[in-house]
């Protein structure tokens, strides 16, 4: 051990009568929360980890983005025989689909066609074989070019048949066409909200799980540390536990708005911009009950770090509160009717899939108002229960406490 | 400066009665030495002094008012077992832990810069503390129970784990503190260490008080005995009264005396039986109290 070596008597730091007083007297909770903030903010780990993850919902909606804008060409060689059907291939191609521009080259002969397509000069080969026209590529014919020219080949066909046969095409196909349309919204836009809702849900569990354990093992480090000792010394163990949920939740609700803005932003230059107007509202409402969902689980993730004595139990003390958010998770994604109705109400299951509804639309504008209201109030009684089970389990530090001992230990 | 006085206290643990009844005096301006066993009950009861426990049954005073959570707050508390953030850098962590006793971050900083000089850790403010040795974490924690000036010490087994040097100067550090006129409790199982600092001295065991009061106090309380060595046989003492004989081994008598002035008549007859090399008063040590009140 290193060596003590100033035995004279300190004169200058001893017992000023009266401590200066700081904010941390009126609001311990404060700074019990900004040392959380700091501390996670202080941590590699954490701001590598949403470094990429951010950049990964970039990545994702750039690629989307490109995806969507990219137009692709595609050479397409013919003899003078099959010239006229090119043609047409290449002229209708951006009218059947946006992304595709098909340029013709022409060929001498079918022998010269194919060595344009050997020797990549072409992506494709259009002819005929026995009477019926073929698409050749060298390896592999590209599925939109495919589409486009069996379109034109069919429509082309089609009239030429109809004109030998004395009519037309559209006598021929009156009535034919069966087309499809939903009574509300629109088709497109109810699978984007569905989508939308899939990955909130997945947003709550995953920001549920990460801060609620990185919340549980800064508990019990405090315990396992004894650290708490000296703080419950200086201020009210719920003031601790008020601070460590709040900074956590700030934390969580923070990323996942960062997240959720830059999805947003990347959305805009997707072709499901035109959606976002539409779902603004439902967006609103997620982050508000995500908040006081967050702080009811926030909560027990606390408990959960309380009744453990090493940071190895609490795998084990939070079972019940991972198996509870896996369930809300699933029933978001597979409950519907008359369950998702009343479960939209039950918190903490509320906090997802009231969302959830008001983004389906099925929910009436009271409804997240009601649900919110009992969210609130639950909320309110699980922070009341886990202080009592975070104030009598966090000095006790033999073992592991069920919920039972923890409710009754004496403080 | 207030005193701090418990009357009563008592905790049980399932059926151990850990503290029971116990009524002590810590007053300011005086270190005061906390003695007893393991199992004694000393950290339930400091830990029922500072509300970490509640207690079953009796008070905590400070002064002649119960003893508030805000008084509390200004207290320096090292608990049995040492802790602190094991990734949190030193100095950023006793700022947190100055705010949480009412200082100002700007006043922290300060007492923290200052108070890890003094303790010769000013080269380590930026590290974590789990890099720190084992006595310098121990250091640490005292600069967390003593850097916001505290109105009261209450410690814990502060000398365990200090090298001689460092017992030294924290010793040195307590005195300061106490001249001051801060009232300082602190537990050791180091008897000869307690003797020679502390100024009175609380005796625990099996969860009661055997003993409390000044040392000077204490051994006043006990037998008052005297060598006697002398040239002959000393083996005659057996017959003097008002003494009760102790020990005898050849030329020397461990005296024990039971009227006062009795220890006169020894003398006299001593003299006169021959030369007598040593007549004094035996100041009992410490260990000797300690193993008689417990007993």
């Amino acid at each position: 051990m290193s060596t003590q070596t100033t035995p004279t008597a300190p004169s200058t730091p001893s017992a000023p009568s009266t401590p200066p007083t700081g904010d941390g007297l009126r609001h311990p909770w404060l700074l019990v929360a900004r040392r959380e903030v700091a501390t996670k903010l202080a941590d590699r780990t954490f701001l590598i980890g949403t470094l990429l993850t951010l950049a990964m919902i970039l990545g994702f909606v750039i690629v989307q983005a490109v995806l969507s804008e990219r137009t692709q060409t595609y050479e397409l060689v013919a003899t003078a025989s099959a010239a006229p059907m090119a043609d047409a291939v290449a002229q209708q191609a951006p009218t059947l689909d946006d992304d595709l521009v098909v340029n013709v080259v022409p060929a001498a002969d079918d022998a010269a066609a194919e060595a344009a397509l050997l020797d990549d000069e072409a992506d494709a080969w259009l002819t005929t074989r026995d009477g019926s026209w073929v698409l050749i590529a060298r390896d592999e014919v590209p599925s939109d070019l495919e589409a486009v020219t069996s379109t034109v080949v069919r429509d082309t066909v089609l009239a030429e048949n109809a004109t030998a046969a004395g009519t037309s095409v559209v006598d021929l196909t009156t009535g034919t066409t069966l087309e499809s349309d939903v009574l509300v919204g629109n088709a497109d836009q109810r699978a984007f909200a569905q989508g939308m809702a899939f990955a909130l849900a997945f947003l709550f569990y995953l920001a549920s799980i990460v801060f609620g354990t990185t919340l549980a093992n800064s508990v019990v480090e405090e315990k396992q540390s004894r650290i708490v000792e000296i703080i419950a010394t200086k201020i009210p163990v719920r003031q601790l536990l008020a601070g460590k949920v709040a900074g956590n939740t700030a934390i969580a609700v923070v990323q996942m708005a960062l997240y959720a803005a830059i999805g947003l932003v990347g959305l805009r230059f997707t072709e499901y911009s035109s959606f976002l107007p539409s779902i603004g509202g439902a967006l609103g409402w997620f982050l508000v009950f995500f908040l006081v969902g967050f702080l009811l689980i926030a909560c027990l993730w606390a408990v959960a770090g309380a009744l453990a004595s090493r940071t190895e139990d609490v795998q084990s003390t939070a079972t019940p509160v991972t198996m509870l958010l896996l369930a809300i998770f699933f029933g978001s994604m597979f409950l519907d009717g008359t369950a998702q109705t009343v479960l939209s109400y039950v918190p903490p299951a509320s906090a997802v899939l009231m969302p959830q509804r008001i983004l389906d639309g099925t929910a009436l504008w009271w409804e997240p108002v009601v649900a919110l209201a009992i969210l609130v109030v639950a909320a309110g009684a699980v922070v009341l229960v886990a202080e009592r089970l975070y104030r009598r389990s966090l000095l006790q530090t033999q073992g592991r406490l069920s919920m039972r001992q923890a409710w009754s230990a004496p403080e | 400066m207030a005193q701090i006085e418990t009357r009563g206290l008592t905790r049980t643990f399932g059926e151990v009665r850990a503290v029971d009844g116990v009524d002590l005096v810590v007053r300011p301006g005086g270190l005061t030495g906390f003695v007893g066993g393991n199992g004694a009950g000393k950290t339930t009861t400091m830990r029922m002094v500072m509300g970490v426990l509640r207690p079953d049954a009796g008070e905590v005073l400070w002064g002649d008012r119960p003893m508030t959570a805000a008084d509390r707050q200004k207290f320096g508390y090292m608990p049995e077992e040492r802790g602190l953030y094991p990734k949190q850098k030193v100095a950023d962590q006793l700022t947190y832990l100055g705010q949480l006793s009412g200082m100002s971050a700007s006043a922290a900083r300060v007492a923290v810069a200052e108070h890890l000089e003094l303790f010769t850790l000013g080269d380590r403010a930026g590290e974590r503390v789990e890099a720190l040795s084992l006595g310098n974490q121990q250091r640490v924690q005292i600069i967390a129970a003593l850097m916001h000036g505290p109105t009261a010490l209450i410690l814990d087994e502060p000398f365990s784990g200090l090298d001689p040097s460092a017992v030294d100067s924290m010793a040195d550090v307590l005195r300061e503190r106490a001249a001051s006129g801060v009232p300082v409790l602190f537990s050791s199982h180091q008897l000869d260490l307690v003797e020679r600092l502390c100024d009175s001295l609380i005796v625990l065991a099996r969860g009661q008080v055997v003993a409390q009061g000044t040392v000077e106090a204490l051994r006043a309380g006990g037998p008052t005995r005297f060598r006697l060595v002398t040239e002959g046989d000393v083996g005659w003492v057996r017959d003097v009264r008002g003494i009760h004989v102790h020990d005898v081994d050849g030329g020397t008598a461990l005296l024990e005396l039971v009227d006062t002035g009795a220890e006169q008549a020894v003398l006299r007859s001593a003299v006169e039986r021959g030369p007598v090399h040593e007549f004094a008063p035996v100041v009992p040590p410490l260990s000797e109290i300690y193993r008689e009140v417990t007993a």
